[in-house]
């Protein structure tokens, strides 16, 4: 053995930088909550301005929450971890700083656009074209530098920490990219590619995987790091790392459409999105398991190091939270649940639960060892503990407690099922108001928590001198993988356990999708090939181990099968319903194209963000249907770009809101909803009576929608003026009739026009296996 | 090298690699577990068969609209309301306290709490329904179906299958218990 020692110095700046960034971020996102939250019993709250009313604030929480809180906080652990892992300092000083400083300006331009108004209309999507770019490109900075450092690593193996890093880079990326997909019409505004149910699949297949691939499988691997080095004790199972790591990334990309269970999506989507929650459910649990099995003769620990206490508790939420989601994927349970709080209490109890406290442990794990001095106090980490937790469970069960409330009485009937029991949605608001209120304060308490770690984390840091650890390496520890264990193309494919599970995939797909004799073919091939994979591995599992161990020091080969992994269950969702002709993808009904001051008026309304609290989709339930007419068709909403179904009822739904009231009655209701719908919520918006609506993007906004493939006319931009001031005069001079004027130019006008228009469509004959309802 | 902590304990071997001071155990993999993963597997190939492949279950579509179709039925069959059980009703406290209730919630956005609409705040949505003008006439059945049919041109929604019958029934004998029978009765189509 040679001796040639060298002393290696990792780059911790960058990490304390993360540090400092995710607190701060986190107090922002979480301060947002706790003045939404307020919002939804004291309208006021928004202080009478535009930026900082709910539709606009409450994206700005969930994306300073999720990109900018744990965001901050991934990159930190992913970069002290790594480091340390793979016995090398990060590959570059400059990406590094890169990263930090383009992921800030990143932030701040979010926190500067959405309460301006400027959104994309699509949940944990709102930010506009330039910033997505930004965006995609600080990511890519954050992989090269990632990447560079594995392929300098001096540890030849890749441990299970760094296998969710991996998947967390690619398939971010790749959801990133196909779910902003978009047609820019100026600078702050685009549409995107996708319209209608496409879009709206697209979105969630991104939503639900943002959680699976950003706030789960990162974390997933900062806990694989941070567990075993604070309570000391090795990790429970290697081979369940193994077995949940690929089933989890596997599985988590089928299960978007549990978002869309009882909408328009066809059934067999909705069936697939279920069923694999379902299968999902081992996976995640699988990441409980390790996590808290490896506190096995560590438990004494807990009652003092509030470390393993925060990280014992949030991998228990994890639990929990992944638990539920599997139980709110059965349709039958959705149908209760979906559009309610209930679906708020359980993202949060993966936000505040998991992603915060592991947070908070990590964060305590670090200041001693970044800064070199003991944390200021542990009695105030623990009391920032059982604040936490406290918070935590006052929230989740208000939300569980409110979710089932409001979704019995909205569903419930009378007069032997033919009427509905509460027919008026208020009555069902009003109920669960005081929920509501304890919500804020189960975040208030969560928030006043996380000002205790910022104290603590101030008072520890002051005259401090911020430390860099370093590792020693031996000069023959820079050999990488020697040439035996190299796997080329062929060796990363052509094995046994790729074989088996690509063939497997293959047949079962086969079963699923193929018609008849071929189906048949599917589920045989399948049943073979688990019973060949089985006796293989019985006989020759050495081999399989033998092989997985070759491909742990191969970091090309295992990022490609960790990619066709998650890509496998986006193609086969997403291509068949993509790649259709769109019209013939409508079931009965098809969307009558809105005209340039509808599309005006719709553009306010994605603006106003008024889809985080209405839904514009009537699901094939019969509650909703007596509520709000019959059921939301595939066609209804094929121009849509975006799709605006929502995912909560704060309101009812709007989908056939059209007709049903008069101008006057909106104008009022958007004036002051309380001079109409007594004990509403909603906030004023006065400033729809006094701007002026932007007619002049309009060609640029329909030629855009032309491009898209929404039918309309060549228009020049004076017929489309002339298109818009005819149906605005005839708006304005209805209003007039009902005593209430309003200039024609005013963006109200636009507003009414959009809202009038929801729910007309064309019927179309078409020979759909589903059959009109209700007609 | 570090020396990690082994645990001593040769019935739980580590593997023989260290990241970091990282240890791993190889432990089996919990048989609880592994049934859980293998239910749903076999659930997921179920119901799959049940609703996609047999198709023996019904898609959400149909599903609903024979649900709607029940519940039509169930509604034709009510017995229709005339004018004298109306009135009749509209003289029953019981009927019209419930009646209250109903137009409180859901009509006096438009007609006001004190029923006069516009009559007595002009900026009213809806028509006076206390004073002899009618404006799709006064009869209470005509009444009773212009609730439950509504004009949307003129922006009465269609509350038949919002409230139901029942509720209906107690708006309109709340209306009429600000009526005489006998009282005249103008019909002024547009106001």
């Amino acid at each position: 053995m040679s001796a040639q020692k060298t002393t290696i110095e990792f780059n911790d700046k960058i990490v304390r930088q993360f540090i400092l960034a995710t607190v701060i971020w986190g107090i922002v996102g979480m301060l947002v909550g706790v003045i939404v939250a307020t919002q939804l019993n004291f309208w006021q709250v928004n202080f009478k301005t535009s930026w900082l009313t709910f539709g606009r604030l409450r994206p700005l929480h969930t994306n300073a929450v999720i990109f900018a809180f744990v965001g901050n906080m991934m990159f930190a652990g992913v970069y002290y971890s790594t480091q340390r892992l793979v016995k090398a300092r990060l590959a570059s000083d400059f990406l590094s700083q890169l990263h930090f400083w383009g992921w800030q300006a990143i932030i701040v331009a979010a926190a500067v656009t959405l309460p301006l108004g400027l959104t994309r209309g699509k949940e944990y999507a709102e930010l506009i074209w330039p910033i997505n770019i930004a965006v995609a490109l600080i990511w890519v900075v954050f992989g090269v530098n990632f990447f560079w450092t594995l392929a300098r690593r001096r540890e030849r193996s890749l441990y299970v920490a760094i296998w969710f890093y991996i998947a967390t880079i690619v398939t971010v990326a790749m959801l990133y990219i196909v779910n902003h997909l978009s047609l820019p019409t100026s600078l702050t505004h685009s549409y995107p590619l996708f319209g209608g149910v496409q879009d709206g699949l697209v979105q969630w297949w991104y939503g639900h995987n943002a959680v699976a691939f950003f706030l789960t499988t990162p974390i997933l691997g900062i806990m694989y790091y941070f567990i075993p080095k604070a309570a000391e004790r090795p990790v429970y199972s290697y081979r369940l790392s193994v077995v949940h790591f690929w089933s989890l990334v596997f599985v988590y990309i089928w299960a978007g459409p549990h978002h869309l269970l009882n909408t328009a999506l066809p059934d067999w989507l909705q069936t697939l999105g279920m069923t694999f929650s379902l299968m999902l459910w081992a996976p995640s649990w699988g990441g409980m398991l390790n996590g808290l099995l490896t506190l096995r003769g560590a438990w004494h620990k807990l009652r003092t190091d509030p470390v393993l206490k925060f990280m014992a508790a949030a991998v228990t939420f994890y639990g929990m939270a992944t638990f539920e989601g599997p139980l709110l994927s059965i349709k039958s349970v959705n149908a209760l649940g979906h559009y309610t709080d209930w679906i708020i209490g359980h993202v949060h109890a993966g936000a505040l639960g998991w992603n915060g406290f592991m947070a908070a442990g990590m964060i305590y794990w670090l200041l001693p060892r970044l800064w070199n001095k003991p944390l200021h106090s542990v009695s105030l980490a623990n009391l920032h503990f059982w604040l936490g937790t406290v918070g935590i469970l006052l929230y989740v069960a208000a939300m569980w407690t409110s979710g089932i409330t409001q979704g019995v009485m909205l569903n419930a009937t009378t007069d032997n099922g033919t009427v509905l029991a509460y027919p008026n949605f208020l009555d069902t608001l009003n109920t669960i108001r005081p929920l509501m209120l304890m919500r804020v304060i189960g975040g208030g308490l969560y928030l006043a928590g996380f000002l205790i770690l910022a104290y603590n984390m101030w008072q520890t840091l002051r005259g401090a001198q911020p430390v860099n650890g370093t590792v020693e390496v031996f000069a023959d520890d820079e050999a990488h993988a020697p040439a035996d264990a190299k796997l080329g193309l062929l060796g990363t494919f052509l094995n046994p356990p790729v074989l088996f599970s690509i063939l497997g995939v293959g047949f079962a797909c086969a079963w699923m999708f193929g018609a008849n004799a071929l189906s048949v073919a599917g589920l045989v091939g399948t049943m073979l090939c688990v019973i060949l994979a089985y006796a293989h591995w019985e006989s020759r599992g050495k081999a399989w181990a033998g092989w997985y161990d070759r491909l742990l020091v191969n970091t090309a080969p295992f990022t490609i099968l960790t990619f066709v992994a998650v890509v496998a269950g986006g193609l086969i969702q997403l291509v068949p319903l993509v790649v259709s002709h769109r019209a013939a993808n409508v079931e009965d009904r098809r969307q009558i194209p809105y005209t340039p001051l509808e599309l005006a008026g719709r553009d306010i309304y994605v603006r106003e963000g008024c889809y985080t609290c209405h839904s514009q989709m009537i699901r094939t339930l019969v509650p909703d249907v007596l509520r709000y007419g019959d059921y939301s068709r595939l066609g209804e909403s094929i121009y849509d770009h975006p799709y605006q179904w929502g995912s909560r009822r704060t309101g009812p739904d709007l989908a056939r809101v059209g007709g049903k009231y008069p101008n006057v009655w909106h104008l009022r209701h958007m004036e002051d909803p309380r001079q109409v719908s007594i004990g509403s919520n909603m906030p004023n918006y006065p400033w729809l009576l006094a701007n002026p609506t932007d007619v002049a993007a309009l060609p640029s906004k329909l030629s855009v929608q032309r491009t898209l493939g929404v039918p309309y006319p060549n228009w020049t931009p004076e017929q489309i003026r002339t298109r818009v001031d005819d149906q605005a005069k005839t708006i304005s001079a209805d209003l007039r009739a009902a005593g209430a004027y309003v200039a024609p130019d005013k963006e109200i006008v636009a507003l009414i026009a959009y809202l009038q228009q929801l729910g007309k469509f064309e019927s179309v004959g078409t020979p759909a296996a589903k059959t009109a309802a209700g007609q | 090298m570090k020396s990690p902590d082994t645990s001593a304990n040769p019935a739980e071997p580590v593997r023989p690699h260290v990241y970091d001071g990282i240890q791993e155990y190889d432990k089996r993999l919990p048989n609880w577990w592994l049934y859980t993963l293998y239910i749903t597997i076999v659930f997921w190939v179920g119901y799959w068969s049940y609703y996609e492949w047999f198709r023996v279950g019904q898609g959400s579509a149909q599903t609903v609209s024979a649900a709607m179709a029940k519940i039509e039925a169930e509604r034709l069959s009510v017995a229709k309301l005339d004018d004298a059980s109306l009135w009749q009703m509209s003289r029953n406290a019981n009927f019209v306290a419930a009646g209250k209730a109903v137009f409180d919630t859901n009509c006096a956005a438009c007609h006001l709490a004190s029923l006069r609409g516009k009559g007595e705040n002009p900026a009213a949505i809806g028509p006076d329904l206390t004073d002899t003008a009618w404006v799709h006439g006064g009869k209470p059945t005509e009444i009773h179906d212009l609730i439950t049919k509504g004009v949307l041109a003129k922006g009465m929604p269609t509350w038949g299958p919002v409230l139901g019958a029942k509720k209906v029934g107690e708006v309109t004998a709340y209306i009429l218990s600000k009526h005489k029978e006998g009282e005249p009765v103008v019909v002024t189509p547009n106001p």
